[in-house]
């Protein structure tokens, strides 16, 4: 039987940063996710590292929080972190008032806010709207969630941290009020598997009540809807936010080469609640074109959705009123020893709710360790002249982004690759400017178990074509590679996850794009 | 024109522009339009790197035609191009080859003989080589006496209908009897020429070689002098279609301005101005039989401007065997691109096909507008080249001089 | 007299005539046509040939290339009915469809007759084709599945099959675009196709980035290249094999290389349906602009027509719109094969799908949510792929009450409603069965 002194639950950012620190720590920890790293909450966000401006006004602490954990995060994670720096926009139909309030609250809370002239801010972002009145620059960023979360992985791992991907738990075992382990199922091959440990700690997000109800303990997570909307490319160059009491889509934020536009809130009925609707979209259009005059002409890719898990101690709190601050709950209160859950937050904050959960953890294990996960970096740099070699062998603009992604050792196999095999330095993904050697890299990875695994960890099939060409090139490179599944299984696994994206904003190119995706695979090779 | 319309949006990734790009059929060196346009676009706003294989990329706009989206592939190139050359000086080589008009006031200033005699010498001296210019590629001819200079000694008929001719620099210093033809035309039609020195070179050499803000003075110069004329109520007709389509449509896509677009309406290719004076019943049809027997080639550049083909209509109305239109694509030099050294082999394979066709049809002569079209139809083909207004004037006076 | 959809005038009159005014100059001006096609993609070209045929002056105003080179010149007549049945005898399963389908509004006899006329044209251009509407031939794809269609090129001669158990996959280095070990994995499943299947690759004496079959297909088309191609061959391959590759034998109509290669290796070849760029599209494509060129259609490029002229239920001329200015085209009849959605013949807005040139109604399902299937795959139509213009049985758009709107206006192509092609696979046969009906009942 496999033992870990810790068993954390749930593999989104918070979970992996929590692995992390404890590993760090020195604590022997595994951590189980039920899909792929980042399935919740992690991948389906605006990808905005906020620098606390959205709060300010509400939630001084929230906010104060946010803007000490992004210059954390803008160290340590640098590969995952795009500087773009924010601007907080006023227009013609905002409120003057909230502005000078907003402004006070910043200031109050360490957010540096620096005015920007109407003119100067639409040299800066030529496509804004005209009818913009006040500016501000803060320091937003634009962060990656997979990138984030893989990286965070390869800490913990560097520290003997364990993960298995495509694990639910089934039941949480105890005996005299406390924790002796955890039972699992792989969703892959159907195997259940018991392991032993003294704690567990639940970060499932939207499904802590879920986890935290398999050992009869009642937590209040309510899923909270929020979909967003990705354009075909960058209509501004930094994070716009709505200068307003926070709303529904009234922010924009660069991520690679699209523009994220989002969001909404409504109660979700389950966790998983993932399927967007041309209601939710239509509306954040609205709103949004105050900001850019053009964007009902801009082009939409799709839209998705994630559940933000809202924690609240009274059940009748709904939607953006709930705090957004976390909670850590020891479920020894509840007569179980050795159980915590985290709830709430937000990912800007993630390594300082890890911080806090994993000293809640220490404590109870007796553990004498320092956080340092603030100190290092999740990744090292690659070195420079790894760099330049790399950019011998990878396409144009295709180097900076691919190092990101893989890291020193991975950029190091991905370019031996390129070098002894020329082929495989054409581009898979045309649209995304993703290589053959590099989708071999993710396909070869001991998580990837599926061309969908494969997708989140190299951004294949997310630009412009969503998927139409890159679809036959994977599924053709995975039979070269010897994936279990047969061809068509793999065709309707990318196509039919690319087209729930599609339905909902199926309009403009977005239906010319579909029509052709239709085309190739439908009319020309026939899946069925 | 919004500003958001230079952007990819439209494109899906079909690759149809790929399919009908004579570069990427020439050389596997390009990436093809979809690559190097819309799709590292995206890259492009978010990055800063440059693809090496734009430089390929010869503006000749058969993407733009094969394009099933609307999708403006080859602006955004040059913009990408524009882009780049901010950081990087653009070679020696692409700055003689794109300042054609200083050249030719250079050359005017010497005697014809020198000038020519200058170029010659440096081609045998390998001088033109090392600077990156092909010594087997067609220089164009410069001739002492400008189009200009010989107009002012012409004396033409007045008459109450004018119309302002736009000369371009190739008619002005490398090929001036076309502009003496075209003249001589409109004269024969009752119109009296304006010419207006105040114009500049169209900036199209400036802009595919990276001068871009140099361009953009040359817009302003001639939009104010076009909205002079304008202003007074004249028309503007234009002997060379690559000037007419920088001046009409890509001043809109890269610079476009209130007045820009405004000019546009008022700009007309020499041959479709006179299928207008047909159109109004006022076409002198007086032509005499032509025996020759003429292919015509079609400028990319006039084939992308959605008027279809003019001359040919016209010189479809000239008594004599009907000129064919040779159809078989980009002749390849698309102006200084094909005298490169680098890029000359590529250009003469481009237009292989056409100097095929021209070479196995038994013809007297290939009609084109474009002059450097005409300059590479001669290199590739050995046939004679003249412009369709030149075949026009000879109809004029055939009869006349007997 | 009521007119609609007259676009603002520019300043400058508009290079546009007077209803008969050409006509008083000789009948080499072309101002005024007898009929001007909207759109050069598959329908408009057959259009076009079709009436230049009957002796008609036509202009062709195109915008962008069409998507043969999307789609491939293969001609799909109908491989299933609405309900996913098959349809072994496509001919015969028309009348099975339902009455809106544009089958059904072509007529079964006329469906024949122009698949005939476009296999006669093939032939005289020199690029017979090989099939008939009445038999499904089963073809392979770069995905090693097969594909129901009725008339393919020699390039694809599926009768190779029986010939020899001898199967070959032809790849290439750096082609990325076709993958032999996907296509050897399926096809050996596929009725008509078991057996074992060897993998060969030939070596291009270039790399380079994004390498298609375009620049396979470019290569053979040299000496050098298709000497090359058969020497490496040869030394892997024995006499008699099959060998089943990208459709990579040439770019232009003809069987030069396939006969080339066929006499000097002694074996079948078999090409391939790929993704875009579809090499047999290009070839297609360029056989019928030659031809249409050929018959004395005038073709404009970059004829993007924006707008019209109608006054009392006819179409006076269309309009297109350049950097310049608006032109003005005059005919007697119009032809709409503007492709649909995709080609820009439909615009499709988050509240309504309209046809931009001449305001006509487009039905489409009222909730959002029935535009489509909840999945891709689905086993059935999807809805918003059958969206278009409802038409008579000459063709011509009719509202809701079944009234034609106008009378001398044919819908071709894409643009008709009633049909999902890539469910049915119905593109090609329905773009050719429709363009030369609507030439025929203008």
């Amino acid at each position: 039987m496999e033992k870990a002194s810790v068993v954390v639950i749930g593999g989104g950012v918070t979970g992996i940063g929590i692995l992390r620190d404890l590993c760090m720590r020195g604590v022997d920890a595994l951590l189980i996710e039920q899909r792929d790293l980042a399935h919740g909450t992690s991948s389906r966000f605006h990808g905005l590292l906020h620098s606390g401006g959205r709060y300010a006004v509400k939630d001084a602490e929230a906010a104060k929080e946010c803007i000490e954990e992004n210059s954390i995060l803008r160290r340590i994670g640098k590969h995952c972190v795009e500087a773009t720096e924010g601007f907080f926009v006023r227009t013609v139909d905002d409120d003057a008032q909230f502005e000078r309030k907003w402004v006070a609250a910043c200031h109050k809370v360490g957010i540096p806010a620096a005015e920007v002239s109407p003119s100067e801010a639409l040299r800066l972002e030529p496509n804004l709207s005209s009818r913009i009145k006040a500016i501000y620059r803060v320091p937003d960023a634009a962060i990656d969630g997979f990138r984030l979360v893989w990286q965070n992985a390869a800490s913990a791992q560097k520290y003997g941290g364990r993960i298995k991907t495509y694990c639910e738990v089934l039941g949480i075992e105890h005996s005299n009020g406390k924790i002796s382990g955890v039972k699992i199922r792989n969703v892959l091959t159907g195997e259940t598997e018991n392991i032993e440990c003294d704690s567990i700690v639940s970060a499932a997000g939207s499904w802590a009540g879920k986890i935290a109800a398999l050992a009869g303990i009642n937590v209040h997570v309510q899923p909270d809807r929020g979909t967003l909307v990705a354009f075909n490319h960058r209509i501004t160059s930094r994070v716009i936010n709505r200068l307003r009491p926070a709303g529904d889509g009234d922010i924009f934020v660069p991520h690679g080469s699209i523009t994220i536009l989002g969001t909404t809130s409504s109660p979700a009925e389950q966790p998983d609640d993932t399927v967007p609707s041309t209601e939710e979209v239509l509306k954040m259009l609205d709103i949004g074109e105050a900001l850019f005059d053009d964007l009902k002409d801009y082009r939409i890719l799709r839209a998705f959705t994630g559940t933000r898990p809202l924690y609240s101690a009274d059940p009748n709190a709904t939607g953006r009123g709930a705090s957004r601050n976390f909670v850590i709950l020891d479920h020894s209160n509840d007569g179980l020893s050795g159980f915590f859950s985290i709830v709430g937050g937000k990912l800007t904050t993630f390594r300082l709710m890890a911080e806090k959960m994993t000293d809640a953890v220490c404590k109870y294990l007796k553990i004498n360790a320092a956080c340092r996960t603030a100190l290092e970096p999740l990744i090292e740099d690659p070195p420079p002249e790894l760099i330049t070699k790399a950019r011998s062998y990878f396409p144009a603009y295709g180097t900076n982004l691919a190092a990101s992604r893989l890291g020193t050792s991975g950029l190091e196999r991905v370019v031996k690759r390129m070098q002894d095999h020329p082929e495989t330095r054409q581009l898979l993904c045309e649209c995304e400017n993703v290589t053959i050697a590099e989708m071999i890299e993710a396909a070869s990875d001991s998580f990837t178990y599926s061309l969908s695994d494969v997708r989140r960890k190299t951004r294949i099939g997310m630009g412009t074509c969503q998927s139409a060409f890159c679809t036959y090139r994977s599924v053709g490179e995975a039979s070269e590679l010897g994936f279990a599944q047969d061809s068509t299984t793999l065709f309707k696994e990318i196509l039919e996850e690319r087209w729930k994206g599609i339905r909902p904003v199926l309009w403009g190119n977005a239906i010319r794009e579909a029509e052709l995706m239709r085309g190739i695979y439908g009319g020309s090779l026939n899946i069925q | 024109m919004k500003k958001h319309l230079n952007n990819p949006d439209k494109c899906t990734a079909c690759t149809v522009c790929v399919a009908h790009c004579p570069v990427a059929a020439a050389t596997p060196n390009f990436r093809g339009p979809k690559m190097v346009g819309p799709a590292l676009e995206r890259m492009r706003l978010s990055q800063d790197d440059y693809e090496p294989s734009l430089d390929y990329c010869t503006n000749c706009k058969n993407c733009d035609i094969a394009c099933p989206s609307g999708v403006p592939i080859s602006t955004l190139n040059m913009l990408a191009r524009a882009k780049y050359y901010k950081s990087f000086k653009p070679k020696l080589r692409d700055r003689l080859l794109s300042h054609g008009e200083r050249m030719g006031k250079l050359s005017e200033s010497l005697p014809a003989v020198f000038t020519n005699m200058g170029m010659a010498i440096g081609r045998k001296l390998g001088l033109m080589d090392l600077v990156g210019i092909s010594d087997k590629a067609p220089i164009p001819h410069f001739v002492g006496k400008s189009f200009i200079k010989q107009f002012k000694m012409l004396r033409q008929q007045s008459y109450p209908d004018k119309v302002v001719f736009y000369v371009g620099c190739y008619i002005n210093f490398n090929d001036p009897q076309v502009g003496l033809d075209i003249v001589a035309v409109m004269q024969a039609n009752k119109y009296e020429v304006i010419v207006d020195e105040a114009f500049a070179c169209c900036g199209s050499p400036l802009i595919v070689n990276g001068f871009f803000d140099e361009a953009k003075q040359n817009v302003h110069q001639n939009t104010q002098t076009l909205q002079k004329w304008i202003d007074l109520g004249y028309p503007i007709i234009m002997g060379c279609t690559s000037c007419l389509l920088m001046l009409k449509q890509e001043y809109q896509e890269l610079f476009a301005s209130e007045q820009v677009n405004e000019n546009a309406k008022h700009l007309y290719d020499a041959s479709e101005f006179l299928l207008k004076l047909h159109d109004e019943g006022r076409l002198n049809t007086n032509f005499s039989l032509l025996n020759e027997r003429y292919l015509y080639h079609a400028p990319c550049h006039l084939r992308v401007q959605g008027m279809g083909l003019p001359a040919l209509d016209l010189l479809g109305m000239v008594p004599g065997p009907t000129t064919q239109d040779v159809d078989a694509g980009c002749c390849g030099i698309s102006g200084s691109y094909g005298l490169k050294a680098d890029k000359y082999d590529i250009a003469m394979r481009i237009g292989r096909k056409l100097f095929d066709k021209i070479k196995a049809s038994k013809i007297d002569a290939v009609i084109s507008e474009c002059g450097t079209c005409r300059l590479q139809i001669e290199h590739g083909s050995g046939a004679t080249t003249c412009h369709p207004l030149s075949v026009l004037r000879r109809a004029y006076e055939k009869n006349n001089q007997t | 007299m009521t007119s609609r959809n007259i676009l603002k005038p520019s300043p400058i009159p508009s290079l546009s005539v007077g209803i008969g005014l050409g006509d008083k100059w000789g009948d080499k001006i072309m101002r005024k046509s007898d009929i001007v096609v909207i759109g050069s993609g598959l329908a408009g070209l057959v259009a076009a040939s079709t009436a230049a045929g009957q002796g008609k002056k036509v202009t062709l105003l195109a915008q962008g290339a069409g998507t043969l080179t999307i789609a491939g010149g293969i001609i799909d007549i109908l491989g299933c009915l609405g309900d996913g049945s098959p349809a072994n005898n496509p001919i015969a399963a028309i009348p099975r469809l339902a009455q809106e389908h544009p089958y059904r509004k072509i007529g079964v006899e006329t469906v024949e007759e122009a698949i005939n006329y476009f296999l006669k044209i093939c032939q005289e251009e020199g690029y017979p084709q090989i099939g008939s509407c009445n038999q499904i031939q089963w073809i392979p794809t770069a995905a090693g599945t097969l594909k129901p269609t009725c008339i393919v090129p020699r390039t694809m001669d599926i009768s190779s099959l029986e010939k020899t158990t001898n199967r070959i996959i032809v790849g290439f280095k750096y082609l990325k675009d076709f993958y032999p070990r996907l296509i050897a994995q399926n096809l050996a499943a596929m009725p008509g196709y078991g057996g074992n299947y060897e993998i060969v690759t030939i070596t291009p004496p270039f790399g380079g980035r994004d390498l298609s079959n375009l620049d396979i297909a470019r290569w053979l088309e040299t000496d050098e290249g298709l000497k090359e191609f058969a020497v490496q061959l040869s030394q892997k391959v024995k006499r008699g094999s099959l060998l089943i590759m990208p459709p990579v034998l040439g770019t232009s109509p003809d069987y030069r290389i396939l006969n080339w290669l066929k006499k000097n290796l002694e074996c079948y070849l078999l090409e391939t349906v790929t993704i875009p760029p579809a090499i047999t599209g290009l070839r297609l494509r360029s056989l019928l602009i030659n031809h249409v060129k050929k018959l004395g259609v005038k073709v404009i490029e970059q004829a993007v027509v924006t707008g019209s002229v109608i006054e009392n239920g006819r179409c006076l001329a269309v309009v297109t719109e350049s950097a310049d200015r608006q032109r003005s085209y005059y005919a007697k009849s119009f032809i709409l094969a503007t492709g649909g959605i995709y080609g820009g013949g439909l615009i499709a807005n988050s509240d309504q799908v309209i046809e931009p040139i001449f305001n006509l109604p487009v039905k489409t399902p009222l909730e959002r949510d029935n535009w489509t299937n909840q999945t891709l795959f689905s086993n059935r139509e999807q809805p918003f792929a059958k969206i278009g213009i409802a038409v008579d049985q000459r063709m011509r758009p009719i509202d809701e009450t079944g009234t034609t709107i106008l009378s001398n206006v044919c819908i071709a192509g894409r643009t008709l409603a009633g049909y999902d092609y890539c469910f049915e696979k119905s593109g090609n046969g329905v773009a050719v069965s429709s363009g030369y009906k609507a030439a025929m009942s203008v």
